[in-house]
């Protein structure tokens, strides 16, 4: 570990920002006391390597993470998630070291599933979840950035070309909302337990509102909804309709959700039909000048699908009760075409550690704060 | 970059042609993969969808650079 000196919070802050170590935000300074503990808090050895991280190769350790935690504002009770979603990253199918380096503007999305959501957190899965205001997912997807950053080496312009980048790259982490969806829950489809907790991760765009009002009288209402996000999915703009066989989100709010499951559909028949629906024609993607799709030989009514497998249709209920789904398009490149990956969240072997006393909390009572409700 | 340099692991000569605006991340991968040295030619940004006419100048203007590096004539 390298040990910089300064002179107080607010000038160790300053040579951070200097040095390229933040993401533009404020962070918590990483004193030696601070990691240590969060390092503490995961129950792993310190030097245990959880990966390597591209483009730059380094090793991400547990000191190292806890670093980026430290930074990102998490609480111990948060490192299980983060340490999860950096072994997801660093699986040789999420290709991490090309996401890292693309011009596209994916951004690796956190799932949380399981009980962690709860246990690690409150990890938010209702109203705003991917917005501001939930500390745990606010800081668990601001952690894995800042890992891949100072650990991976992503810096804009020079390693990191995405020509845009997009506001998920600061952070990008969402819970499922288990508890009122009809589906199984998400990390069952990858072979996990209900009582286990898990990541899921999908390298993402940002999400694409997609507007449907159920109506219960009306018996073709789940058709017309699948037909609505499949048209989304398929927009003869993206990734997904020219690259074709990649991923994509689709987080469905409790009211779609239970149009689907009124008409008795699982999460595979979802993503079956999904699949099924999402197609372009060709004449459309020589309107648009694909590049990418080369087969013109074809009539020019013929159906395009954005996909071949299902199962990369990454389909879970998360958001407040309302009219939208969202959509989230990916890159679709790379070796593995922009694989969905997992990883365990480990919580056995969590420990709790006395953070406030790291922070300093309580040591004064003379601070004077700015702010508060207005 | 990545290409380049596995082919130059692999003992074939090779040579990366990397644009202007991807010259720094070409020195990023090159110092990172541990082969800060392996040869690339600069070219304008962009090149791709820049016409055939372009395109042919281009070519003309970097290829005795090409010769001249495997041909061992030159380092870049």
């Amino acid at each position: 570990m390298t040990l910089l000196e300064a002179r107080s919070e607010a000038d160790a802050l300053e040579q951070l920002h200097a040095l390229g170590l933040t993401d533009g935000l404020p962070v918590v300074i990483p004193t030696p006391e601070r990691v240590a503990m969060m390092a503490l808090a995961t129950g792993l050895d310190p030097d245990l390597e959880l990966g390597v991280m591209g483009p730059a190769h380094g090793v991400a350790s547990v000191e190292k993470v806890a670093t980026a935690a430290v930074m990102a504002g998490c609480l111990p009770d948060h490192i299980p998630v983060v340490v999860a979603a950096v072994r997801a990253v660093c699986q040789p199918e999420f290709d991490l070291t090309e996401m890292q380096s693309t011009t596209h503007c994916t951004a690796p999305l956190i799932v949380v599933c399981g009980p962690a959501r709860h246990q690690c957190g409150e990890v938010a899965s209702g109203f705003g979840a991917l917005g501001p205001g939930h500390r745990a997912n606010a800081t668990i997807g601001r952690a894995l950035r800042l890992a891949m950053m100072n650990i991976g080496g992503a810096r804009p312009g020079v390693s990191d070309m995405a020509l845009h980048g997009h506001p998920g790259k600061f952070t990008y982490c969402i819970a499922e909302d288990t508890e009122n969806s009809p589906l199984a829950p998400l990390h069952t489809s990858y072979g996990y337990g209900e009582e286990d907790s898990a990541v899921v991760v999908v390298g993402a765009e940002a999400p694409h509102s997609t507007i449907f009002t159920g109506d219960a009288d009306d018996p073709e209402s789940a058709s017309r909804l699948l037909n609505v996000i499949a048209a989304v999915m398929a927009n003869p703009g993206s990734n997904n309709a020219h690259l074709r066989h990649g991923a994509v989100t689709v987080i469905m709010n409790p009211d779609h959700t239970t149009v689907l499951a009124r008409a008795g559909l699982t999460r595979e028949d979802i993503q079956a039909e999904l699949a099924a629906r999402a197609t372009n024609t060709a004449a459309t993607l020589a309107h648009v000048g694909s590049a990418f799709y080369l087969d013109r030989d074809g009539p020019p009514d013929e159906l395009v699908p954005i996909l071949k497998d299902p199962s990369r249709i990454l389909v879970f209920q998360a958001g407040g009760s309302g009219l939208y789904t969202m959509v989230m398009p990916s890159w679709c490149a790379g070796p593995h075409r922009n694989s969905v990956v997992h990883a365990k969240i480990d919580l056995d072997q969590a420990c709790e550690v006395p953070w406030a006393e790291a922070l300093g909390i309580g040591q004064s009572d003379t601070a004077e704060v700015a702010g508060g409700a207005a | 970059m990545r290409d380049s340099i596995t082919t130059a692991r692999a003992g074939i000569p090779s040579i990366a042609l990397v644009t202007d605006a991807f010259w720094p991340q070409g020195d990023f991968v090159a110092n990172a993969t541990g082969m800060p040295t392996v040869p690339r030619i600069r070219l304008p940004h962009p090149v791709a969808g820049s016409g055939e006419d372009n395109m042919a100048k281009v070519a003309a203007d970097i290829a005795p650079q090409i010769i001249s590096i495997l041909t061992g004539a030159a380092s870049n």
